[in-house]
């Protein structure tokens, strides 16, 4: 196996794109990387997306992305693992580059949703739940989310304001980010007093549809770039688990076997602990999701995940910041292209470019992405160049 | 979406839809809640085919305020967890009731309710709720 390191990123602004489709969303941050990273070549074009076929109509568009980059008989594929589409291109894109059989790989996410009426939108999302006997009743997403929200309110015997603290931990680090879809604070009174979706859940507890797309490109150790020591990340360990789709066929519906076993496997494969993180992303579709995340990845003792951000450890300041530019709910979760901004941010921590949100010293960080509540879940831990 | 609810996609699954009847491990008693060839937990071939009781509790619930296309006609609705007596779960609608008049812990019965519709020509799709028992 060979090492795989990340070379470059690129991203669109997170929003409401009217004017530009989903192909040229996906172009414009594929250029972006490509010409951040300063390679002549890519020979594996990774592309997730969620929902394409559905949302526009589209199958096969690994081969109408690399037509709208100039690239022609190059590998390209398509990957779709619900909300956790990107890490799994991601994956994809790594076994190919350690393996020897792509040098250089371009992983692209993109999705529109902003085209979708907001009862489309959450007939889409309902996707990611099991159909047959889930979406076909009406369960959503949301409704979901609310039924572990009341669980964990009534387990911890904690009060909501717990909770909704983590959307205004997003908002905070979102405000002024050029790329993110909400770059603006909010207080916890207006998260708290947004419209029920499904209660308890609130309107500002919950990710909006929006539109954007991100890309990272991997290159093998041996190949050479344009990039000097200080500015590739390696990927020190990538993995993904699945697990039973609804949260109430699993032992405990709170904890989330995929995220744990994926945290601890990565971690594994780096051979770096939880202790020497210094950033880290985490998937925060919905409020309640990063308690059950940051718990079940062990950062938090059970239940102590709330008290621990009132602690400020999860703060730009704090022992462990996470999400540095907004997380899901703040810098936006376009689904196929999510994990995509993760690892594209960790990498601009690490390797010194995060601007106003950099973490001082920052030499080792990891993105979790999640489908659904668990369903599926996948980590990447990033290692910088001068750290090792 | 709307592919879903071509009557044949509809029809096999109607044993689940209409009279929740799930798949029992015989070797490990795991419930499978739709059709599979093996169980989920232990991999046995050997799942017996077994309607859950009629009667559950109901554990917890929302109010779904952003429905889907599909089922925008009936918001805003119950969506409940309901558990029934060997520890098996189902998530569902909760009807014939106000969340007003619902606790956690009460004793809920299963009902056939219409689910939706299929536009103006296709299908009217029914399937299982559960509602506060009337006794």
């Amino acid at each position: 196996m060979r090492n795989v390191h990340v070379v470059g990123v690129g991203y669109t602004r997170i929003g409401e794109h009217w004017d530009e489709s989903l192909t040229e969303l996906m172009a414009e941050a594929s250029l972006a990387a490509i010409e951040d990273a300063g390679v002549e070549r890519v020979d594996g074009v990774y592309v997730a997306s969620t929902f394409c076929e559905v949302t526009n109509n589209q199958a096969g568009i690994s081969a109408l992305i690399a037509e709208a980059l100039g690239l022609r008989s190059v590998y390209g594929v398509r990957v779709e693992g619900g909300e956790s589409s990107g890490m799994m291109a991601l994956m994809e894109a790594y076994a190919a580059v350690a393996s020897g059989l792509v040098d250089f790989a371009l992983v692209v996410g993109g999705e529109k949703l902003s085209d979708l009426l907001p009862d489309e939108f959450n007939s889409v999302h309902s996707m990611t739940l099991p159909y047959d006997s889930m979406g076909f009743a009406g369960v959503t997403p949301a409704s979901i989310a609310a039924l572990l929200y009341r669980a964990y309110l009534e387990r911890y015997e904690i009060p909501q304001e717990f909770i909704a603290q983590f959307p205004v931990l997003m908002h905070n680090n979102a405000e002024g980010i050029s790329h993110a879809q909400f770059p603006f604070k909010v207080k916890l009174e207006d998260v708290l007093g947004s419209p029920e979706v499904a209660p308890p859940l609130r309107r500002l507890e919950c990710f909006a549809p929006c539109d954007g797309a991100a890309a990272v490109i991997f290159a093998s150790e041996d190949s050479q770039t344009k990039r000097s020591s200080g500015q590739t990340v390696r990927i020190g360990g990538i993995s993904m688990k699945t697990d039973y789709v609804s949260p109430f066929d699993r032992e405990d519906p709170l904890f989330m076997t995929s995220v744990a076993l994926s945290v601890d496997e990565a971690l594994l494969r780096s051979g770096i602990s939880r202790g020497e993180l210094d950033v880290l992303e985490v998937h925060d579709s919905y409020s309640i999701v990063a308690p059950l995340i940051l718990e079940s990845g062990g950062f938090s003792s059970r239940g102590e995940s709330c008290p621990d951000l009132k602690m400020s450890k999860y703060a730009l300041e704090g022992e462990l910041p996470i999400n540095t530019f907004g997380g899901l709910k703040a810098r936006g979760h376009p689904l196929g292209a999510t994990a995509l901004y993760q690892v594209a941010e960790v990498y601009l921590q690490l390797t010194g470019r995060a601007g106003k949100r950099q973490i001082d010293g920052a030499r080792a960080g990891a993105a979790i992405s999640v489908s659904g509540f668990g369903t599926i879940a996948g980590t990447a831990v990033m290692l910088s160049g001068e750290g090792e | 979406m709307r592919f879903n609810f071509r009557p044949q996609s509809h029809w096999r699954f109607k044993r689940f839809r209409y009279r929740t009847e799930v798949l029992r491990c015989a070797s490990c008693g795991t419930v499978n809640v739709t059709p599979r060839p093996v169980c989920r937990r232990c991999r046995s071939r050997n799942l017996l085919r077994e309607e859950l009781p009629e009667r559950g509790r109901l554990v917890a619930f929302t109010v779904v305020k952003s429905p889907t296309e599909e089922h925008k006609e009936l918001a805003p609705y119950i969506v409940g967890l309901v558990e029934f007596e060997d520890g098996t779960r189902v998530v569902t609608q909760i009807t014939d009731s106000d969340p007003e008049e619902l606790r956690t812990g009460m004793t809920v019965e299963r009902v056939v309710r219409k689910i939706t519709h299929d536009g103006d020509s296709g299908i009217i799709v029914y399937g299982f709720k559960f509602r506060p028992l009337v006794s």
